[in-house]
């Protein structure tokens, strides 16, 4: 039989976890709310950025021209491939970042077995450290951009590798992340960045208007264009996958949370038991007392 | 009168919506000035101000940190990378403008744009 003293610290214990986990559910919640509202709001922004690129891809193609951008060459074999991903900075949210991890490292060995380098570029602590830990090298890490996204520092993370791949130094640059589906669900995306598919692109929009260009020099306002467009690609993974990581903490704290409270029941139960047994053994010990006396 | 519809975008949101009389905007080759029904155009804009004319003498003015502008159908449409409003119609308008001065400062431009375009801000001020 447990000890008395010891089960009630183990409640006490319990309750306090649950506690905890309850109030970061709320905060995860709250969060969650307030990350959803900012990429509803940036939605705005590619919805606008496509069209504009899309309109202009369309005018270069309507003078004659290919389009031969470089952002929009694609390449038939890469030997070298640029994978950026995303994890969070803070643990507790269940399979939140194993899940990004193992994604990574399916890609890792895919990409290895048909004989292409891989070059990683992480953002957030867990997955540094996990691929630090590996002994796996790293050319870019960045570790409090998932917490707190900002446009400038997603701009600049970005742009060290668009600047790679400008200069032939890889041939692809690959995003992957935990995005947000549901408060639920949360679903890996992979997403190319570039060379840019331009089948991604909506067409039907181009209006027949003839369209007059400043400066006067499309395919620099075309590169120019798509450079932005990469630059908020990369911040609104970097929201979606914050989003994601709240929506999975509060799940794996309300799950956290209703397990302690199972705990605490049970363990209420053992307790009185134990102090029933415990009043038992003594009125029987009193009873034989007053026999042995007759 | 004729208007034509106006939006500001940035990566943060929508900054302004609405049906205006005409448009003055910080284009990378010089400040040009849209009316309704222009003809179609895209240009790249500077870091500066946009100066919006809204009709029934109401003006206002959005500092921005260069981006892109679109005139088609008449429809302006500015994908800027950062932009703060200068309305007169909220009582903050000393730190916006303080917000928008950060802005420009901060902008990836040549010193006489910037210097424009905080002398631009301030004299906001001095108009109201």
């Amino acid at each position: 039989m447990a000890n008395l003293k010891e089960i009630q610290r183990k409640i006490r214990s319990v309750k306090n976890t649950q506690k905890t986990t309850n109030a970061m559910k709320l905060v995860s919640s709250a969060k969650l709310k307030r990350t959803e509202e900012l990429a509803k709001q940036s939605k705005v922004y590619a919805a606008k950025i496509t069209e504009m690129i899309d309109e202009i891809a369309a005018n270069i193609a309507k003078q004659g021209d290919a389009v031969d951008n470089i952002f929009f060459k694609p390449v038939a074999n890469p030997k070298t491939v640029d994978l950026v991903f995303i994890t969070a900075d803070k643990g507790l949210c269940g399979g939140f970042n194993s899940q990004t991890i193992k994604h990574v490292n399916a890609l890792l060995t895919e990409y290895k077995a048909s004989g292409v380098k891989v070059r990683l570029r992480a953002i957030g602590k867990k997955g540094i450290s996990y691929y630090r830990f590996n002994d796996i090298d790293m050319l870019q890490e960045i570790s409090d951009l998932s917490a707190a996204p900002t446009y400038a520092r997603a701009a600049e993370f970005i742009n060290e590798a668009v600047e790679d791949y400008l200069r032939g130094e890889t041939d692809r640059i690959v995003v992957v992340h935990n995005g947000y589906v549901n408060m639920i669900t949360q679903e890996i995306r992979q997403e190319q960045l570039v060379p840019v598919d331009p089948s991604g692109l909506v067409r039907g929009t181009v209006s027949t208007s003839e369209l007059e260009i400043e400066p006067d020099d499309d395919d620099t306002l075309l590169e120019a264009l798509v450079r932005r467009y990469l630059e908020y690609s990369m911040y609104y993974a970097l929201i979606d996958s914050l989003a994601a990581e709240h929506s999975a903490r509060m799940q794996a704290m309300d799950s956290a949370t209703t397990n302690a409270r199972e705990m605490a029941a049970k363990l209420t139960v053992q307790y009185n038991k134990a102090r029933q047994e415990a009043i038992t053994t003594e009125l029987i010990e009193i009873i034989s007392g007053m026999e042995s006396m007759k | 009168m004729k208007t034509m519809k106006l939006e500001i975008v940035t990566p943060h949101g929508l900054i302004y919506e609405g049906d205006v009389a005409q448009v003055t905007l910080p284009g990378k080759e010089g400040e040009f000035g849209v009316l309704p029904e222009h003809a179609s155009l895209v240009s790249l804009l500077d870091a500066g101000v946009i100066a919006v004319e809204i009709g029934n003498k109401k003006e206002m003015n959005v500092a921005i940190n260069g981006g892109y502008v679109k005139v088609d159908e008449n429809k302006v449409s500015c994908i800027v990378d950062g932009a703060v409003a200068l309305s007169d119609e909220d009582g903050e308008l000393s730190q916006r403008i303080e917000e928008a001065k950060e802005l420009l400062k901060k902008a990836e431009t040549s010193s006489t744009a910037i210097a424009t375009a905080v002398g631009k801000v301030e004299s906001v001020v001095k108009l109201h």
